[in-house]
């Protein structure tokens, strides 16, 4: 490039205190055949524009650009990610939908349009973070109006010093005087490195865009597992920190009522609840095989392991391990109980020791196994006592 | 130059125009330009007053209880909160529609009135963007720290990963909401910072130490006045006071759409963007009111924030608060209007059921409450305009709670019904939000100037005239 050398012309510059004052000084210097380079004030002076020619910016037309690039890339980034690059069907709406993708498209355009058009103003602007101000009056920014002109050709900065004297500035000097200087080469100024990035940028898209295509999706993610990917999962029977009585286990609310749809028993608890439920309970269930046969095996399941097969205290807990001996089933004592008291021990348990079996059998097999206990105990009232080890049924109806 | 309003009414030409309204000058004291950056620049130069002290002790104690119970909820889980599985929204979302809607009123402020050329705008507006940018910091947090795990809180954004080609699902109005608020966050503080660098470059011709010099003089980006800037900085700053002005009723729209586009009864409605962005603007106001008030009286700007803002800013809180009240009513019109009886269930609970007390409290402090303003006394007299502009504020908060909790606590199954309590980590929460807006907003006092200096000495003239 060649270097071009030009004359620049003196400059000098003036302070008013008032806005009006600088705008007629402008608009009298130019009227005299001065260039008015610049002018300097706390607060933008309206009609200076007009006074000092200058065009109205075209940053509007940045907006606009970034607006629609805005618009673009949301909508195609939306359509082409839940459309082509992840289809996936969401609450019935189809992959494009449109009216859906709106709000998104509508922010982008606003954030791009935004940040672009305040990114080209601090570019044409020439602003970006400097320690030295060139140019700066001290009271530009607080209470004086400044102006910077080059003296027209054969002037002397003396006359323009008594006019500007009686246009009422506060202050004026003469900056710089006629001098010779060099025109500086493109590539030395900020349009030329802008030239240079902007020639790069294909290039480096063409970089950026080639993980894009050449995706490996066997791969694991690159991501801290912020506790997601191994989550402390409770086992029922472990101990819990923070879970009421240190267990994983709770026991359900009071009142909670069983799944099955069975109606919670009117009857609490105890021995005189017992006896309660033995003068107000009447056995649901008639004899017959079938029932003989389940009250068999459930009364085998649970109750036997105590109360022994017979109902005669030979269990196997009771003979192998000594345990606490129950009351005989068999003995006129439990024959003379009503159904609705043994449908109650079987229920809530015995007056001592033994524990309640409601929650193991149902409502019916409890009835079942009181029909049962009276098979036995008919059994063994019988003076053959041979039974067998299934005893007939008495009523049985075949 | 006379107002234009005063042409219409006459007052320019009877020649003894009543002081009042219009009429005033927009800034009080018959200031010069050296005196107004003198005034505005002192708060940021001196060492801060003795009250300055204790009113940041409380508001950083205040901060601290809500980082305390922040750790809590990170470190011991939502459980820690009064969420069940029937009300799963409640204090926090609560409060997140309650802080972007008091950060609405700044927007409002800064960009409408500016495309209408509400010149009393210049000297509450730095203050009310600063308050717009701490709001929607405070309403921020609310979302995030309710995901439980934030540190995955980057998943919400569409960015590439190996996961499958997945990306996040661009229908659901919760992403609208993460793009919304993000947008309207940027927005605000590009908006803010712009508007600030002619201050900035006060500010730093005027630094004493060189820390200070230096630091000003990376923001202020070389400013120096000159017209040429001054031009283009105009026409970005109506570009983006224009950008602005859509972006603040979508910000609200898309929040109220997290619960429109629902199918919970009291949620599923149509007027429910109108509806929350007339609500935002009045609670916006109200809080405005409430901080400039107090600002004003404790740094002696009475006569840069003068009465007359105060009124045109309590005549925009009575407008607001009645297409507020005229939406409760509609909605009760609706509901009846619908035949569904789910609709009429949800607003019968609200107004008689448990949650009554608060749903009348709403009622209270948002209707009837502004109603005073219709007395110009109440207008102009600052502790009236204070403790109505507090119930506002209790009121807008209410009214987001009534909206989330009593249509989540009773829906369609009466076996899922149940009731919602916030425990005392919550309430510690909300607090901490309060610390945090009123810490930086203090902080920002003392730091920058609070009000635009190079706008205010703009309309100085024309009050002379
Ligand atoms: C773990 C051992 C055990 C099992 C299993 C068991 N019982 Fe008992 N049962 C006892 C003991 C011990 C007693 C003595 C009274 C007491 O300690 O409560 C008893 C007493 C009884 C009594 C008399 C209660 C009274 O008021 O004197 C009846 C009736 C009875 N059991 C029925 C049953 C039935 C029906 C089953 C099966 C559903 C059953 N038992 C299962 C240990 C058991």
């Amino acid at each position: 490039m060649p270097n071009t050398e030009h004359l620049r012309r003196s400059r000098f510059r003036a302070s008013f205190a008032d806005p009006d004052r600088l705008l007629f000084a402008v608009k009298h210097l130019r009227a005299a055949g001065h260039t008015v380079l610049d002018t300097y004030s706390p607060f933008p002076v309206h009609g200076m524009d007009e006074a000092l020619g200058v065009r109205p910016s075209r940053l509007p037309r940045a907006c606009l650009a970034f607006a629609a690039l805005g618009l673009t890339l949301a909508f195609g980034f939306q359509i082409w990610s839940s459309a082509v690059d992840y289809p996936l069907r969401m609450g019935g709406k189809p992959l494009i939908a449109l009216p859906a993708f709106i709000p998104v498209a509508f922010e982008l355009t606003v954030l791009l349009a935004g940040l672009g058009v305040v990114a080209s103003f601090f570019a044409v602007a020439r602003m970006w973070p400097r320690l030295h101000v060139s140019d700066l009056h001290p009271g530009a920014n607080d209470d004086r109006f400044i102006l910077a002109a080059e003296l027209a050709m054969d002037t002397q900065f003396s006359a323009v010093a008594a006019d500007l004297d009686a246009l009422g500035a506060v202050e004026m000097s003469l900056l710089v005087e006629d001098r010779l200087v060099k025109g500086a080469s493109f590539w030395d100024r900020p349009a030329g490195a802008g030239a240079l990035i902007l020639a790069c940028l294909p290039a480096f898209l063409l970089v950026a865009s080639v993980p894009l295509f050449n995706r490996d999706f066997q791969k694991r993610n690159l991501a801290w597992d912020g506790g997601m990917g191994a989550p402390v999962s409770a086992q029922a029977f472990d101990a819990s920190a923070v879970l009421r009585g240190g267990l994983v286990l709770q026991a359900p609310p009071p009142g909670t009522l069983s799944r099955s749809g069975a109606a919670p028993l009117a009857f609490a608890p105890g021995k005189t609840e017992a006896e309660r439920a033995g003068r107000e309970l009447i056995n649901p269930y008639q004899p017959t095989q079938a029932r003989f046969n389940r009250g068999k095996a459930m009364f085998e399941r649970v109750c036997a392991t105590c109360h022994g097969r017979e109902g005669d205290n030979n269990g196997s807990v009771v003979v192998n391990r000594g345990a606490f001996a129950p009351t005989v089933l068999v003995s006129p004592l439990v024959r003379d109980m009503p159904d609705g008291r043994l449908f109650h021990i079987a229920t809530y348990g015995g007056p001592m020791k033994m524990k309640g079996y409601g929650d193991l059998l149902s409502r019916e097999d409890r009835w079942l196994v009181v029909l049962y206990i009276r098979e036995l105990q008919k059994a063994a009232a019988r003076p053959t006592s041979a039974p067998a080890v299934t005893p007939l049924p008495g009523g049985v109806q075949p | 130059m006379a107002h234009d309003a005063d042409v219409l009414t006459g007052a320019a030409l009877s020649g003894n125009p009543e002081q009042y309204g219009h009429n005033l000058p927009l800034i009080d004291g018959n200031k010069s330009y050296s005196q107004v950056t003198a005034e505005v620049f002192a708060p940021t130069e001196r060492r801060p007053p003795a009250l300055w002290w204790i009113a940041i002790a409380i508001t950083f104690s205040m901060l601290s209880l809500g980082a305390w119970a922040v750790f809590q909820t990170l470190t011991r889980g939502i459980g820690t909160w009064g969420l069940n599985r029937t009300v799963g929204w409640a204090f926090d979302i609560t409060n997140f529609v309650f802080w972007v809607g008091i950060g609405h009123a700044g927007t409002l402020i800064s960009a409408i009135l500016f495309l209408f050329r509400q010149r009393w705008r210049t000297s509450i507006n730095r203050a009310a963007e600063a308050m717009t940018l701490f709001a929607v910091m405070c309403a921020g947090t609310f979302p995030i720290i309710h995901m439980g795990r934030p540190w995955l809180a980057f998943w919400a954004t569409p960015y590439p990963n190996s996961r499958g080609p997945l990306w996040v699902n661009f229908k659901s109005p919760l992403l609208w909401d993460v793009m919304a608020i993000s947008t309207y966050f940027i927005i605000s503080l590009t908006f803010w910072y712009i508007g600030l660098i002619p201050d900035l470059a006060t500010q730093r011709d005027r630094a004493k130490t060189k820390l200070k010099r230096t630091v000003l003089s990376i923001f202020s980006l070389g400013w120096n006045g000159s017209n040429r800037t001054w031009s283009r900085y105009e026409t970005v700053y109506m570009l983006l006071a224009g950008l602005s002005t859509p972006l603040v009723v979508s910000v609200h729209t898309i929040v109220s759409m997290d619960f429109a586009t629902s199918v919970i009864p009291g949620w599923h409605a149509t007027i429910f963007p109108p509806y929350f962005v007339a609500g935002a603007v009045f609670s916006g106001f109200a809080m405005v009111l409430t901080l400039m008030i107090i600002a004003r009286k404790v740094m002696n700007l009475e006569e840069y924030i003068t009465t007359r803002h105060l009124e045109a800013m309590t005549k925009v809180v009575l407008a607001t608060g009645m297409i507020v009240g005229l939406a409760y009513a509609t909605e009760f019109f609706t509901a009846w209007y619908s035949g569904n009886p789910y609709e009429r269930y949800v607003f019968l609970n609200r107004a008689l059921g448990p949650f009554a007390w608060a749903y009348w409290m709403m009622v209270g402090c948002n209707v009837l409450s502004p109603q005073f303003f219709w007395f110009r006394k109440v207008r102009t007299t600052p502790w009236m305009i204070f403790i109505l502009s507090i119930f506002v504020n209790i009121g807008m908060w209410f009214e987001r709670f009534v909206i989330i909790v009593t249509s989540l606590h009773r829906d369609y199954l009466p076996s899922s019904w149940a009731m919602y309590r916030p425990t005392f980590i919550e309430v510690a929460i909300f607090i901490g939000s309060f610390g945090l807006f009123f810490t930086l907003f203090l902080i920002f006092t003392r730091v920058l100037p609070m009000i635009a200096a190079s706008e205010v000495k703009g309309v100085l003239k024309n009050a002379e005239h």
